[in-house]
């Protein structure tokens, strides 16, 4: 084993600041927890191996599919060999830290040659983060989206993973592993899920918690349907069942079967944009776009909504509130919606 | 999320045997709160039944007044032209609370169950005696700006956070049920309970027991919903309202009143009521109301702005009730129950 070169960052400094592979640097991460995982095999997600792994992983730990994405955009694979692990003091070393918010170290460790990171250990982080703030972390109230446990369950797991391709034999025993998880890895079974979605039957076989969205994304792969918050917050995942404006994110899948799923994907026939997509463009009702699938399947909706008056400003503010749009194309929208409602 | 079994049931009676024999097992309707906790890992249900699909659709008049079945979506309840003519502040306040395609999702029956929005529930990370008995309540001592001022305890302080359940509550509704030892019927306001040692029950339901209808009673005087939130669409209540007045000639004959954002259950106001009993209507006699509706409130630490702001609301509730205001909207919508909303009053010249 190589000696590090610098001294180990302990847990309680503040970590040192570095490039990521990416160009970034680490301290432009602030203001939420971060997992660095030094490895020496690169991750990469859409290994089909790695993903496998991955998702027996993330059914351990119970944290359900949604997270998939986060760590797959968020992932930054650092060689224990390169610069940063210089810095932290674990050159050569498989090793694990986890950054509060401020860039200062919770938690950490260095994994022996030879040996596995276990899920144990990575509960242990978990356990190691409780000790409650002062104000509760996932956005008051009214906010909500990733609480901070989930967002560093998800990525303990992914970086849990990380450590796992070509880590060997070496202390394989489970004594460690939680029951609890392993409970949870066997508990629930794939169960045929049929959606008739955009006029076409789809037969899949899904986990009974995989909500609609996710059917949706990752195994139809029609991910013109966005995910926001995924707690019913934002409207981003808008699609209609049996005609009706719904949020995709708190449907289970296996719940929308036997009705007429629609989604943005479903409106356009052909070549030919949906007038609603049509008044879109020319009323430059978006500017990331991100929301705008959303928009459009609610207002969709709302211009045959019988309860709405057309043509009122007002309503429209009301019954599409449900809409929201970070980048606050809400005049443009409104002034979209009109038009379509006018024609 | 935790692994679960689902199950669809074809009848209430398959659903309740199915519930009540497994332990862990929950109904699940349109899922908007289920769901959503389940994935903050507050819920774990061993097993779902899906109850959506039961024939409990059925919006129909009942002995003079209205039965609503349990599966009927928060949107067709609202715009039903009886209840939004007849029963305003329940179409009032439903069409006042979440979203369009959230209420389009969203039962008669799940709405009312819906659990707190108190942070530290939603958060597995923190002590609360709600989701988890005997782990303390860290909103006592922590931030409970949108905590309860009456009937809390040492063990919660939590609100309840339906605003149809307030609507319920003013006008007596009642819940018809089927459990393992067969129907009930439960008048709203015993519904929910206060929490005591045992926050984490919020309903006097059993398990098994599965809300089939909501029955609203015949009704010939006018009701509001009233709610004030922290921005003007698709916002919980701070503190809301409901005033239900029945009239005879120019006085008061019979007032109903219920606050929503203040406890742990929608909060009748018994000394109001009696107070507005047999009397004209006057803004002098609602300031008086008011004062008695929140005389016995206990504020923690963070939440005392609630008692002005729940008096002046229920002053202007019952002014536009009784018709000495004119309503902001009209009745029976969202645009009668809201409150300007912080961006509202900003946006107001003064
Ligand atoms: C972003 C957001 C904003 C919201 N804003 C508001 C708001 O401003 N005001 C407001 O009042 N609400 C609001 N809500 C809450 C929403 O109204 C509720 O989630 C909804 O009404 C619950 O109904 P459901 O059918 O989806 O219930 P579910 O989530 O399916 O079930 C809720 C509970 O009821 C039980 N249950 C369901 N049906 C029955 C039955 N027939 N018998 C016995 N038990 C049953 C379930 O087991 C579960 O415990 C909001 C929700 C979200 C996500
Ligand atoms: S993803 Fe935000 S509401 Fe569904
Ligand atoms: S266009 Fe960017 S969020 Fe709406």
């Amino acid at each position: 084993m190589s000696q590090p070169i610098a001294r180990a960052v302990q847990t309680g400094d503040l970590a040192p600041d570095g490039v990521l592979p990416d160009g970034s640097r680490l301290s432009a991460l602030r203001g939420q927890p971060v997992i660095l995982a030094f490895a020496p095999d690169e991750w990469d997600p859409t290994l089909a191996y790695q993903s496998e792994i991955f998702a027996r992983l993330s059914r351990e730990f119970g944290s359900g599919a949604a997270f998939v994405d986060t760590a797959a955009e968020d992932w930054h694979a650092l060689d224990c060999r390169g610069a940063l692990a210089a810095q932290f003091g674990v050159a050569g070393q498989r090793a694990l830290f986890l950054l509060d918010e401020y860039g200062v170290v919770r938690w950490k460790t260095v994994v022996p040659p030879g040996q596995d990171l276990r899920p144990g250990q990575v509960l242990a982080a978990l356990e190691a983060l409780n000790s409650p703030p002062a104000a509760p972390s996932s956005g008051g109230v009214f906010g909500g989206g990733l609480s901070r446990r989930t967002f560093v369950t998800a990525t303990l797991a992914a970086a849990a993973l990380l450590l796992l391709p070509g880590c060997g034999d070496g202390g394989g025993s489970s004594d460690q592993d939680s029951p609890e998880a392993e409970a949870a890895a066997s508990g629930t079974d794939n169960i045929p899920v049929t959606l008739n979605i955009n006029g076409k039957t789809h037969r899949l076989q899904l986990d009974p918690r995989v909500a609609l969205l996710d059917a949706l994304r990752e195994n139809l792969h029609l991910t013109g349907t966005k995910k926001g918050c995924d707690h019913g917050q934002c409207g981003a995942c808008t699609v209609h069942l049996d005609g009706q404006s719904t949020l995709a994110c708190l449907t289970l899948a296996v719940m929308s079967q036997g009705k007429e799923i629609t989604t943005i994907e479903g409106l356009s026939t052909g070549e030919a944009l949906h007038p609603m997509q049509a008044a879109f463009l020319k009323h430059d009702a978006f500017q990331c776009g991100y929301c705008t699938p959303g928009q459009i399947m609610a207002a969709t909706a709302l211009v045959q909504d019988k309860n709405v008056r057309a043509g009122s400003a007002v309503d429209i503010r009301e019954a599409m509130s449900g809409n929201l749009c970070r980048c606050a194309a809400y005049p443009n929208i409104i002034a979209a919606i009109q038009e379509v409602q006018r024609a | 999320m935790h692994p679960f079994q689902y199950q669809r049931a074809d009848s209430a009676d398959q659903a309740v045997a199915a519930v009540a024999k497994t332990p862990g097992a929950t109904f699940i309707a349109g899922g908007t709160s289920h769901v959503d906790l389940m994935k903050e890992d507050v819920h774990h249900p061993s097993l779902l039944v899906d109850v959506s699909a039961l024939p409990l659709k059925q919006i129909a008049a009942f002995e003079g007044g209205v039965r609503i079945g349990a599966g009927v979506s928060n949107t067709a309840a609202a715009y039903h032209p009886d209840i939004q003519a007849k029963y305003a502040a329940v179409s009032e306040a439903l069409l006042a609370g979440a979203s369009v395609q959230i209420r389009n999702m969203a039962s008669m029956a799940g709405n009312p169950l819906q659990r707190t929005r108190c942070p530290y529930f939603r958060d597995p990370a923190q002590a609360c005696n709600k989701r988890e008995p005997g782990s303390g309540c860290a909103a006592i001592g922590g931030y409970n700006h949108v905590h309860a001022l009456f009937g809390a305890s040492a063990a919660c302080v939590a609100t309840h956070p339906s605003d149809l359940a307030v609507a319920l509550a003013a006008l007596d509704a009642r819940v018809q049920t089927l459990g393992p030892r067969g129907p009930r019927t439960i008048a709203f306001p015993e519904l929910h309970r206060l929490p005591g040692n045992t926050p984490h029950l919020d309903t006097v339901l059993e398990h098994g027991e599965l809300i089939t209808a909501i029955d609203l009673p015949a009704f010939a005087g006018r009701s509001h919903y009233l709610k004030v939130r922290e921005r003007a669409s698709y916002a919980y209540a701070l503190v809301s309202c409901a005033v239900a007045l029945e009239m005879d000639g120019p006085t008061i004959r019979r007032a109903r009143v219920a606050l929503g954002g203040v406890a742990h259950k929608p909060w009748r106001v018994g000394p109001a009521e009696a107070l507005l009993a047999g009397q004209l209507p006057t803004e002098q006699l609602f300031q008086a109301a008011a004062k008695a509706a929140f005389a016995d409130a206990q504020p923690l630490e963070h939440n005392a702005y609630k008692i002005p702001m729940g008096r002046n609301l229920l002053v202007r509730a019952l002014l536009e009730t009784s018709g000495l205001q004119p309503l902001q909207g009209p009745a029976g919508t969202a645009f009668a129950a809201s409150v300007g909303g912080v961006a509202g009053q900003l946006a107001t010249p003064r």
